[in-house]
């Protein structure tokens, strides 16, 4: 990427919280523009046939139009990139995954609900190829400045694929599970710099799985400290329903 | 508490901060791998052993062990085969003559040449693993007299994935070297022999307790290499393995490399097979 | 070396003195049950009486995370930052965290020696405690006693009405010095005794150890361990570390940084194309223990084991690696009764 990259940014379902002009980045905004082309912002998704060197897309798929969308997207673009839990794992949205479609629409649109097709919560790669992902909920901010870096660098981009616990050890924090608390940690991807527990909170899981969990063994450990078997794989599927659909034997 | 093990005087030189170098040729290989040819500041030589490796740094991105692949006895400049896998590889395929590199080493035992002198010399080379091989080989041409007779058995995945074409051609024509190749999948216009490499090994007539041997490939080689070699009966003592494991510092501070309790970048990469039979994770 | 006495009424003065002379580092509370080492300023936050740290001295020596280089991408050159020596005194170190920083300094200069490491720990003074064995520690089982004073300037030994004072080096000496003491004239108080223990011989177990490669407890182990890296990350006598470069935004210059890494972890041997060496939990879990206790020991003649308890104690997954030992130990006994 020798001359300016065009950047397009996209927006599903999701609750806007990573929304990438929101996001606090301070001075390093600039510096992130002035690299490179902003072609389009959100919605705007006309029928020009813009071509896009990097597409950073936010938000689960979860009706027809959505598909259709993320795959014209995936055409125009060189490099496509996840942003944020929703994008990547299908999020909190996914929960709804757990529950029969029907009874989902019913509750969320009521009467109207059959003006309003849904489907499962899905993340971007169950429907086309993801490049690259910046996990979190909201996504990560120095992920994000990472990834973009390498982009602009024209270097691949390793995504951490190790435990929360691993950086929560090394902000020598005190672990949750000593205050009587439980925490995903242990199976979650680091990368968020412990941003929780350093302040003394349990890790949701917000970041998604490592790429190899234990975790009937995450089940087990939560169970040994207090919580019910169900409860504790409930915990687990708060950000990863979509992918644990049918693990739990 | 005192610091028991430090000697008064001791040096402790700067061990992570490369020098910089000057890549000067940039050759084609194939279309994974590239040959660079590298001079280190002031021309100096590299002095380094075949078998032995350095540390590839581009700042920005990273580093990576990568094995010397040109022999010492050709002075000057030195050789670097690399094959495009990863972050930092990718990126110096891109890299031009005039581009500096660092470097640090070279780091590893390398190749006991002189275990190898007066004896004839086994090459087993897979895939990438003739780059390193290579430097052994060259050192071994160009100080022909000093070893018996030179056999390399190289394997490839396809034939247009064989390295240093130019010189396997040579090696072919050129009387003092038994040359023999195979390749997993030929494509229509590949005349030689296709199968996996250790099918090139029942066929040589060795002098057994004569024969020295070197092997480099993928990790999934050298099992089945070395059964073949035990079954034609050449000794575990004379069997020499160059390894491969992950790596991030190169002088046996950060712990990636270990086999067990071996650390290849300081044990290793080449391996006597006696000595790796206690290594468990080694094969 | 002489003995002498600090009385308990004493002990703020006696940190006032190291204060007011030299940096001091020392256990305070962090969180709201645990402790780790800080630099002090109000002495009363000092705690001298404490189980175990978070994270031992290793952090001062061998930070969690550090900057090995600063590159300038422009020009392509890099510079090394200059590391500051530590030049502190460490009140309150126990006698395992000093057996541990001893393993460090072998890791770090033997062989190549490396200056970062080197420059921090120079200058280093250590004023042991003695502490109160809890259900974690087994360092008698590895040779190191709660009042071992090896490694020591000064060591405290915990009395009922404060510290025995024992002076143990020409540099502990210094640190006393303008601090007066009344010799110490009472008898040494009982000892105090681990419950945790490993059932051998530290030579013994590293044959044991030998037999054990196949042994079902690591696959049974593996199935409750998460990977998670944490039973390394605390370990004292750990040293593995990653590097990574770090690019800033506008993309001309950076660092090289290094932080702590762990064996447990699956990507640590992981290569280019997705190959994993040690792919098995199981045959991570054996790799850690086998580090402790036997391939370092092999190499050194000493367990690499210093016995803190840590492992066990931040283990969420409730794995011990007393555990792990003693049922080695127990069933290599009861083969060898069979084979006998
Ligand atoms: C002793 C030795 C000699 C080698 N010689 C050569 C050679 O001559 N030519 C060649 O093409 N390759 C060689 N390799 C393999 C080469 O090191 C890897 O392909 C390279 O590290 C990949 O780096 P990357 O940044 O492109 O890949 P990434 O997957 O992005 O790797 C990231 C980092 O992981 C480590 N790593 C990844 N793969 C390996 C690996 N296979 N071995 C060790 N560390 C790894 C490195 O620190 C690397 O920078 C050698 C490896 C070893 C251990
Ligand atoms: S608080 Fe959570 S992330 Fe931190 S060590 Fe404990 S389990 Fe791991
Ligand atoms: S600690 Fe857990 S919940 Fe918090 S940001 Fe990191 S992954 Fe998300
Ligand atoms: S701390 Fe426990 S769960 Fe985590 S890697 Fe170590 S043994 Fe496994
Ligand atoms: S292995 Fe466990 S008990 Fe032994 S020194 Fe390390 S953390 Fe402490
Ligand atoms: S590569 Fe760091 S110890 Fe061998």
């Amino acid at each position: 990427m020798a001359n300016k990259p065009r950047v397009a940014i996209f927006d599903f379902t999701g609750c806007e919280g990573c929304e990438l002009s929101q996001l606090n980045f301070e001075d390093q905004l600039l510096d992130i523009l002035a690299q490179v082309d902003i072609v389009e912002w959100r919605e705007a998704m006309d029928d020009r046939a813009d071509e896009y060197d990097i597409a950073f897309v936010e938000g689960a798929l979860s009706t027809p139009d959505c598909i259709k969308r993320i795959h014209d997207i995936r055409r125009r673009s060189k490099v496509l990139v996840a942003l944020g839990s929703c994008a990547v794992d299908g999020g909190v949205n996914a929960i709804k995954n757990l529950h029969p479609i029907e009874e989902v629409r019913a509750e969320v649109y009521g009467k109207d609900q059959y003006l309003f097709p849904t489907l499962p919560a899905l993340p971007l790669s169950a429907v086309v190829k993801v490049d690259h992902n910046v996990r979190g909920c909201p996504m990560t901010q120095g992920e994000f400045l990472r990834l973009f870096t390498a982009l602009v660098m024209g270097k691949q981009f390793a995504e951490p694929d190790q435990s929360v616990c691993v950086e929560c050890k090394l902000n020598e924090n005190e672990c949750v599970f000593e205050r009587g608390m439980i925490c995903l940690g242990p199976v979650t991807r680091g990368g968020c710099n412990s941003q929780c527990t350093n302040f003394g909170q349990y890790c949701i899981g917000c970041r998604g799985l490592v790429s190899e969990p234990n975790l009937a063994g995450m089940a087990e450990t939560l169970a040994s400290h207090g919580l019910a078997m169900d409860e504790a794989w409930k915990r687990l599927q708060l950000y990863n329903a979509y992918r644990l659909q049918g693990v739990r034997a | 508490m005192e610091l028991q093990i430090l000697k008064p005087g001791l040096e402790t030189r700067e061990l992570y901060l490369p020098e910089m170098a000057e890549i000067t040729a940039v050759r084609r290989l194939t279309e994974m791998e590239t040959l660079y040819t590298v001079k280190m500041p002031g021309g100096r030589e590299l002095g380094h052993q075949p078998g032995q490796f350095v540390e590839v740094s581009l700042f920005g991105v990273g580093e990576a062990p990568i094995s010397i692949s040109s022999s010492p006895t050709r002075h000057g400049e030195f050789e670097m085969g690399i094959r495009r896998v990863g972050m930092l590889t990718e990126v110096l395929a891109g890299y031009q003559p005039g581009r500096k590199i660092g470097i640090r080493g070279p780091f590893g035992n390398g190749i006991d040449v002189s275990k190898f002198r007066g004896k004839d010399v086994l090459i087993v080379a897979g895939g990438i693993g003739l780059v390193p091989m290579r430097s052994m080989i060259n050192y071994v041409l160009d100080r022909r007299d000093e070893f018996g007779r030179l056999i390399i058995c190289y394997g490839s995945r396809s034939d247009t994935e064989l390295l240093f074409t130019d010189e396997l051609a040579a090696w072919e024509k050129d009387p003092r070297v038994e040359y023999h190749v195979t390749v997993d999948r030929g494509s229509p216009d590949w005349r030689g022999r296709t199968g996996v490499i250790t099918t090139l090994l029942p066929g040589l007539q060795l002098d057994l307790p004569n024969t020295v041997c070197c092997v480099c490939g993928p990790p999934v080689m050298y099992r089945f290499v070395v059964l073949t070699l035990r079954g034609k009966g050449l000794p575990d003592d004379n069997i020499y393995l160059s390894l491969e494991r992950r790596m991030k510092c190169g002088v046996g501070k950060c712990g990636h490399c270990q086999i067990n309790g071996s650390y290849v970048c300081q044990d290793g990469p080449v391996y006597h097979l006696p000595d790796i039979a206690k290594l468990r994770e080694a094969l | 070396m002489a003995q002498s006495f600090l009385e308990q009424a004493r002990v703020l003065d006696f940190i006032v003195h190291l204060q007011t002379r030299h940096t001091v580092y020392a256990p305070h509370r962090r969180g709201q049950r645990s402790f780790a080492f800080e630099k002090t300023s109000d002495p009363a936050a000092v705690e001298l009486d404490y189980p175990r740290v978070l994270g031992s001295v290793k952090k001062y020596f061998l930070p969690p995370r550090e900057t090995l280089m600063d590159f300038d991408l422009k020009t392509d050159t890099a510079t090394a930052p200059q590391v500051e020596p530590v030049n502190a005194v460490f009140l309150g170190v126990h006698s395992y965290d000093l057996a541990a920083v001893k393993r460090l300094d072998h890791n770090f200069l033997t062989g190549k020696p490396e200056r970062n490491y080197l420059v921090r720990r120079q200058g280093a003074r250590f004023i042991g405690v003695s502490y109160v064995p809890d259900k974690f520690h087994f360092a008698g089982s590895v040779g190191i006693d709660p009042y071992d004073m090896t490694g020591s300037d000064v060591f405290l030994t915990r009395h009922p009405d404060g510290w025995i004072v024992d002076v143990l080096t020409g540099e502990g000496a210094a640190l006393l010095q303008g601090f007066a003491l009344p010799p110490h004239a009472l008898p040494k108080p009982k000892r105090e005794h681990f419950t945790q223990h490993i059932y051998v011989p530290q030579d013994s177990l590293g044959r044991i150890l030998e037999a054990s490669y196949d042994h079902p407890v690591w696959n049974e182990t593996a199935r409750s361990c998460l990977s998670c890296g944490t039973c390394n990350l605390v370990c004292p006598t750990c040293y593995c570390f990653n590097v990574e470069d770090q690019v800033a935004v506008t993309g001309d210059s950076g660092s090289r940084e290094r932080s702590w890494d762990g064996c447990m972890l699956r990507g640590f041997t992981e290569v280019a194309g997705g190959e994993v060496f040690r792919e098995k939990s199981a045959a991570r879990q054996r790799h850690r223990i086998y580090r402790k206790f036997k391939y370092l020991s092999d190499a050194t003649g000493q367990p690499w084991c210093v016995g803190c308890g840590r492992c066990t104690a931040a283990c969420t997954a409730g794995i011990s690696i007393v555990d792990i030992v003693n049922r080695l130990i127990r069933d290599a006994e009861r083969e060898e009764k069979i084979t006998a």
